[in-house]
C-alpha cells in the first residue's frame, strides 16, 4: 500500500484469518495495522494486491460492501449517537425494515445479551454510560450484523480487567457458536496471548513473524514487534522499590462523599510515594480523583495538602499544587484546535504571566520546548497543533501541562491509555522519575499488573469505598481481582 | 540565517485562509474606485467618503467586537439589537427627564442587566445561548415598544444632539510617532522569530498586523492627514477595538476565554472559573449593545422602536466573514472589524454607483457564504495534508528511535 505521498505503509503483507478462529495483530504504532484493518474493511484500496473473500476475489468499493458482506469493525472509541438509547444505537445502521420494530429489536437485543453474557439497560442513554459501557455497546452494535469476520482495533484499550475478560468471553462464544472470525488488534500482548490461535506481527509494514500462537513466546513477540533483540528493560520488571519516599504527609483527604459514586473516602499519600487505585470499570476509582480535585462539584469531605487545608475547587487545587490529569485526554484534557505551546503554558498560565496578567508567550515558548525535549515528544515545531499529534505524543503533551515545580500532588487517570508499548515504558519511568523527585501521586490504571509495578501501595475501590490497602510487594493481581470484584 | 520552515510559516500566515479578509476588503475598493471612475462618478477613495465609511461602520464594529469575544467563549447573543435600541431609548427618555449623565448611565446599566439575564440562564440554568437570547429579543423588543409607546423618542439634551456627529483630529505627530512604533514592534518581533530555534505563527501574525496598521497610520500621518480628522463613533469604535484586541491577544483573561470556547472541560480542568469566563462576555455584550444604543442616539439625535431592530444579523456576519468560530475557541477582534468594514464598503459601493439597494442583499449574502466556504474547504485541507504529513514523519521517528534502542 502505498500513499499518495508517497509513504509506503504496508508492503507485501500477506494476513490470511480462518473462519472459527481469532487472529491477533500486533506491531508498534505506524506499523501499518490501521491501513491494513482500513484496506480489509474497505475504507481505502489496496494499490496492490488482492483480498480473497470466502475463496472469492473481491474488492471493495468502500466500507458499505464490506459489512454487506459481513464485517464488522469495533474501534477504540466507536462513534455512538450520545441522545440516543442503547437499543436505538445498536440498531442504527439496519435498514431491511422501514418501521422501527422495537419488538423484534428487543429480542435481537435480548440474544446478544445472552451471546455476549453482559446485560445493559437497553433504555438508557448512551450520554448516560461510561466509556466501558459505551464500548459494550460498539461491540453489541457490530455484532447485531452476525458477522462473519468480526474486527476489534484497540476495542479493549480503555476498558478494565473485567470488562475485558468479558469481551474475551464474548469472542469465544462467537468463534465457537459457529463461523466467525475474529481480527484482534491490541496493544495488550498479554491479552493477545491469552485470546488468539494465531498471531500475525507487523512492523514497518510489512510482516515480520506470524504462527500459531502456541509457537510464539512473549520474548519472541516483543521482539517482532521492536525489531531486535528486547532490552531487557522491556521485559523484565521496570522498576525498583522506591526509597526516596518520605515520611511527610503531602495530600490528607477525610470523609469524602459525592452522589457520584463516592462514599466516605479517607486516604493519605506521603511526599515522593505512588498510591495506585485499583478498582473495576465503574467501582468510582476516576469519581475519587474528580471529588479529590474539585471538579465534581457536589462532592464534599476535607481535603489538606502538605498540612494546610485547601478549598475543592479546581482553581484553589492547582493553587495548592494538585493537578489533575485525565482520563479522557480529548475532551478533558487538551485544546485540540491550540498548538503544543498553549496547551502546555494552560495549566500554571498566569504563574507565567507578568503581574499575572500579562502574557509572556517568549517563557510559555520556552517551556514548551524544554518540556517537548525532556519527554522526548515527537512533533515538528511547539506550534504544532495537538489534534495532528499521535495518541502517544498527546498523552505526553497532556502531562507536560502539569510538569511544573508548583506541581506537587500529581492525580493521573489512566495515563497510559491508548498508547503503544514504547511510549507506555516512557510515560511509566516518568512517573517514576517525578514520584523520586518528591511529587505525590494518585494513580488510576485499568492494567493491574502495570500498577503493581507502578505504585507503592494500592488501594482496592469497590462501589466508591476503599475496601482494602495493599503494599505492592505484598499483593498479586490476583488478589487485587478478588478483592475489586468482592470475591 | 533564515531557514526554509520559517519561510514556510512566514508565508503560511498569507494564506487566503488567514489573510483572506484583508485581501478582499482591498480587491473591494480597487474594483469599487475603478468602477467609479469608469462611469464618472464620484471617487470611491476621497477623504470624505472613507470618512463616511467608518462612521457607518462604527456601529457595527462596536457591536462585533464585543460579539466576537462571545462567540470565542462559545457562545453568542441574538438580543444585542433589540438591547441597543432599548438602552438608545432609555437614554433618550432619562437624559430628558435628568441629564445626559444618567441618560449615558441608564443604558449601559440597560445592557447590563440583559447581559446578566442571559448570561445567567445560559450558564446556570444551561438553556441553549440561541434560545435564551432569542426570547430575551422578543421580550426587550416588547419593552422598547412600551417604554417609547411605539413612537419615536427626540433628544431635548445638546450632548445628544451634537455627540455623534462631532469630529476629532488625532494630532499629526502622534499619529507619525505611532506609525513608526507600531512598524519598529513588528520588525523586532520579525527578528526575535527568526532568532528563534522554532518559529511560533501566532508571533508572526502579529508582526504582519502591527506592520499595516503602522504603515496606514504613517501614511495616513505623513500623506492623508484628512483622514487624522473621525467622528466620535470612529474614535469610540477604534479605541475599543485596540482595548478589546490587546485584552484578548496580550493577557491571561484572554487566553482563559479561548481557551473556556476551546474545550470547556479542559479549561474547567486547568482551573478557570468557566463560569465567570462564560457569562461575562454576555455582560459585556450587552453592554457594548447598550453603547451602541448610545451612539445611536448621539448620531441621530432620536430613537425610534424599529431604528436597530435585526441589527445583530450583520453584526454576526461581520464576525463570520472575519472567520470566528461558532463553535467557540477561535476568532479575531480586528478581522471581525474588517468584516463590519467590508459589509458597510459593500452598502457605500453600492450607493456611489447608483445601484439598487434591493442588490445589496443579494450580494452580502453571497459574500458571507462564499467566506465561509474558503475557511470551511481551507480548514478542512490543511487538516488531511498536515495530518498525513505528520503521520509519516512520527513513523520515521518512532523507527529510528526503536532502532536505537
Amino acid at each position: 500500500m502505498v500513499y499518495p505521498n508517497g509513504t509506503v505503509a504496508l508492503s507485501r503483507v500477506n494476513l490470511s484469518v480462518e473462519s472459527g478462529s481469532v487472529h491477533g495483530l500486533v506491531g508498534a504504532n505506524g506499523a501499518g495495522k490501521s491501513t491494513l484493518l482500513k484496506i480489509i474493511s474497505g475504507a481505502i484500496s489496496p494499490t496492490e494486491g488482492r483480498i480473497l473473500w470466502q475463496g472469492k476475489h473481491v474488492s471493495w468499493n468502500g466500507p458499505g460492501d464490506a459489512i454487506s458482506a459481513g464485517i464488522s469493525c469495533v474501534y477504540q472509541h466507536t462513534p455512538l449517537v450520545p441522545t440516543m438509547s442503547v437499543i436505538d444505537n445498536i440498531f442504527l445502521s439496519h435498514r431491511n425494515n422501514f418501521f422501527w420494530a422495537p419488538d423484534s429489536q428487543l429480542k435481537a437485543f435480548e440474544e446478544l445479551c445472552e451471546l455476549t453474557g453482559y446485560w445493559i439497560d437497553p433504555w438508557a442513554y448512551i450520554n448516560e454510560l461510561d466509556l466501558g459501557e459505551r464500548q459494550m455497546v460498539a461491540i453489541f452494535q457490530a455484532m447485531s450484523t452476525r458477522p462473519k469476520l468480526l474486527i476489534l482495533d484497540e476495542a479493549t484499550a480503555s476498558l478494565s480487567i473485567k470488562e475485558r475478560s468479558l469481551i474475551h468471553r464474548t469472542i469465544r462464544n462467537v468463534v465457537s457458536s459457529g463461523g466467525t472470525a475474529v481480527l484482534f488488534v491490541s496493544h495488550l500482548l498479554d491479552e493477545v496471548k491469552d485470546i488468539s490461535d494465531s498471531i500475525t506481527v507487523l512492523r514497518d509494514g510489512q510482516v515480520v513473524l506470524s504462527g500459531s500462537n502456541s509457537e510464539i513466546d512473549e520474548t519472541k513477540l516483543i521482539a517482532a514487534i521492536v525489531g531486535e533483540q528486547p532490552n531487557v528493560n522491556l521485559v523484565g520488571n521496570l522498576f525498583t522499590s522506591n526509597s526516596n519516599q518520605s515520611q511527610e504527609v503531602a495530600l490528607e483527604v477525610k470523609n469524602l462523599r459525592s452522589p457520584n459514586n463516592v462514599d466516605n473516602v479517607s486516604l493519605t499519600i506521603h511526599q515522593g510515594e505512588i498510591v495506585g487505585l485499583a478498582g473495576l470499570l465503574g467501582s468510582g476509582r476516576s469519581e475519587i480523583l474528580h471529588a479529590i480535585f474539585g471538579s465534581d462539584r457536589q462532592a464534599h469531605g476535607i481535603a489538606s495538602v502538605y498540612g494546610r487545608r485547601v478549598h475543592r475547587t479546581p482553581r484553589s487545587m492547582i493553587r495548592a499544587g494538585v493537578v489533575l490529569i485525565p482520563e479522557d485526554r480529548n475532551k478533558a484534557g487538551l485544546i485540540s484546535t491550540w498548538e503544543i505551546w498553549r496547551n502546555i503554558s494552560l495549566g500554571f498560565i498566569s504563574e507565567y504571566a507578568r503581574f499575572g496578567l500579562f502574557l509572556d508567550s517568549d517563557t510559555e515558548i520556552r517551556l514548551a520546548q524544554e518540556k517537548i525535549a525532556q519527554l522526548a515528544i515527537k512533533a515538528q515545531s511547539v506550534d504544532t497543533h495537538v489534534d495532528e499529534l499521535s495518541g502517544g505524543n498527546a498523552q505526553k503533551v497532556l502531562i507536560a501541562k502539569w510538569l511544573d515545580d508548583k506541581a506537587r500532588v500529581l492525580l493521573m487517570d489512566e495515563p497510559t491509555i491508548g498508547v503503544d508499548i514504547g511510549t507506555k515504558k516512557e510515560i511509566q519511568r516518568l512517573i517514576r522519575r517525578l514520584a523520586s523527585r518528591g511529587k505525590a501521586i494518585l494513580l488510576v490504571d485499568s492494567e493491574l499488573d502495570e500498577l503493581l509495578k507502578l505504585a507503592d501501595r494500592i488501594l482496592v475501590v469497590r462501589h466508591g469505598r476503599i475496601v482494602a490497602e495493599r503494599i505492592s510487594a505484598q499483593t498479586s493481581v490476583e488478589e487485587l481481582v478478588s478483592l475489586a470484584s468482592g470475591l | 540565517m533564515i531557514r526554509t520552515n520559517d519561510l514556510r510559516a512566514f508565508a503560511g500566515a498569507f494564506r487566503l485562509q488567514r489573510a483572506g479578509i484583508i485581501y478582499a476588503l482591498i480587491l473591494l475598493i480597487i474594483v469599487f474606485q475603478i468602477l467609479t471612475s469608469a462611469y464618472g462618478l464620484p471617487a470611491f477613495t476621497t477623504v470624505a467618503n472613507l470618512r463616511n465609511l467608518f462612521d457607518q461602520t462604527a456601529l457595527d464594529g462596536v457591536l462585533v467586537i464585543s460579539m466576537t469575544t462571545l462567540l470565542i467563549t462559545g457562545n453568542f447573543d441574538l438580543s444585542i439589537g433589540a438591547t441597543a435600541g432599548l438602552a438608545g431609548a432609555t437614554a433618550l427618555i432619562v437624559a430628558n427627564t435628568t441629564n445626559q449623565i444618567f441618560g449615558g448611565l441608564a443604558a449601559l446599566g440597560v445592557g447590563i442587566g440583559i447581559g446578566l439575564i442571559n448570561g445567567l440562564i445560559v450558564q446556570l440554568v444551561g438553556i441553549n445561548a440561541f434560545i435564551v437570547t432569542l426570547g430575551t429579543l422578543t421580550a426587550v423588543q416588547g419593552f422598547l415598544l412600551i417604554a417609547t409607546s411605539d413612537k419615536t423618542v427626540l433628544a431635548r439634551h445638546a450632548a445628544f444632539q451634537s455627540f455623534g456627529i462631532q469630529n476629532w483630529t488625532l494630532p499629526q505627530p502622534v499619529a507619525i510617532i505611532l506609525g513608526i512604533a507600531l512598524l519598529a514592534y513588528s520588525m523586532y518581533l520579525t527578528f526575535k522569530v527568526f532568532k528563534q530555534t522554532s518559529v511560533v505563527i501566532e508571533q508572526i501574525g502579529i508582526a504582519i498586523t502591527s506592520f499595516i496598521f503602522g504603515l496606514i497610520l504613517l501614511a495616513i500621518g505623513t500623506a492623508f492627514t484628512g483622514l487624522l480628522t473621525e467622528t466620535t463613533e470612529t474614535w469610540i469604535m477604534i479605541a475599543y477595538m485596540a482595548v478589546a484586541g490587546a485584552i484578548m491577544r496580550y493577557t491571561v483573561i484572554g487566553r482563559r476565554l479561548y481557551a473556556t470556547g476551546g474545550n470547556p472541560e479542559a479549561a474547567r480542568l486547568s482551573g478557570i472559573n468557566i463560569n465567570v469566563y462564560k457569562i461575562a462576555p454576555f455582560v459585556v455584550c450587552s453592554m457594548s449593545a447598550g453603547l451602541a444604543g448610545l451612539m445611536y442616539a448621539g448620531k441621530f439625535g432620536a430613537v425610534t422602536p424599529t431604528s436597530l431592530v435585526n441589527e445583530e444579523l450583520p453584526v454576526l456576519a461581520a464576525a463570520i466573514l472575519g472567520g470566528t468560530s461558532l463553535f467557540g475557541g477561535s476568532g479575531y477582534i480586528v478581522k471581525s472589524v474588517i468584516g463590519a468594514l467590508i459589509l458597510s464598503t459593500l452598502v457605500d459601493g453600492f450607493n456611489l454607483l447608483n445601484l439598487n439597494a434591493n442588490y445589496q442583499y443579494v450580494i452580502q449574502g453571497a459574500v458571507i457564504i462564499g467566506a465561509a466556504t474558503i475557511y470551511t474547504v481551507g480548514m478542512y485541507r490543511r487538516r488531511v495534508s498536515k495530518r498525513k504529513l505528520h503521520e509519516a514523519e512520527a513513523k520515521a521517528v518512532t523507527l529510528e528511535n526503536i532502532r536505537q534502542r
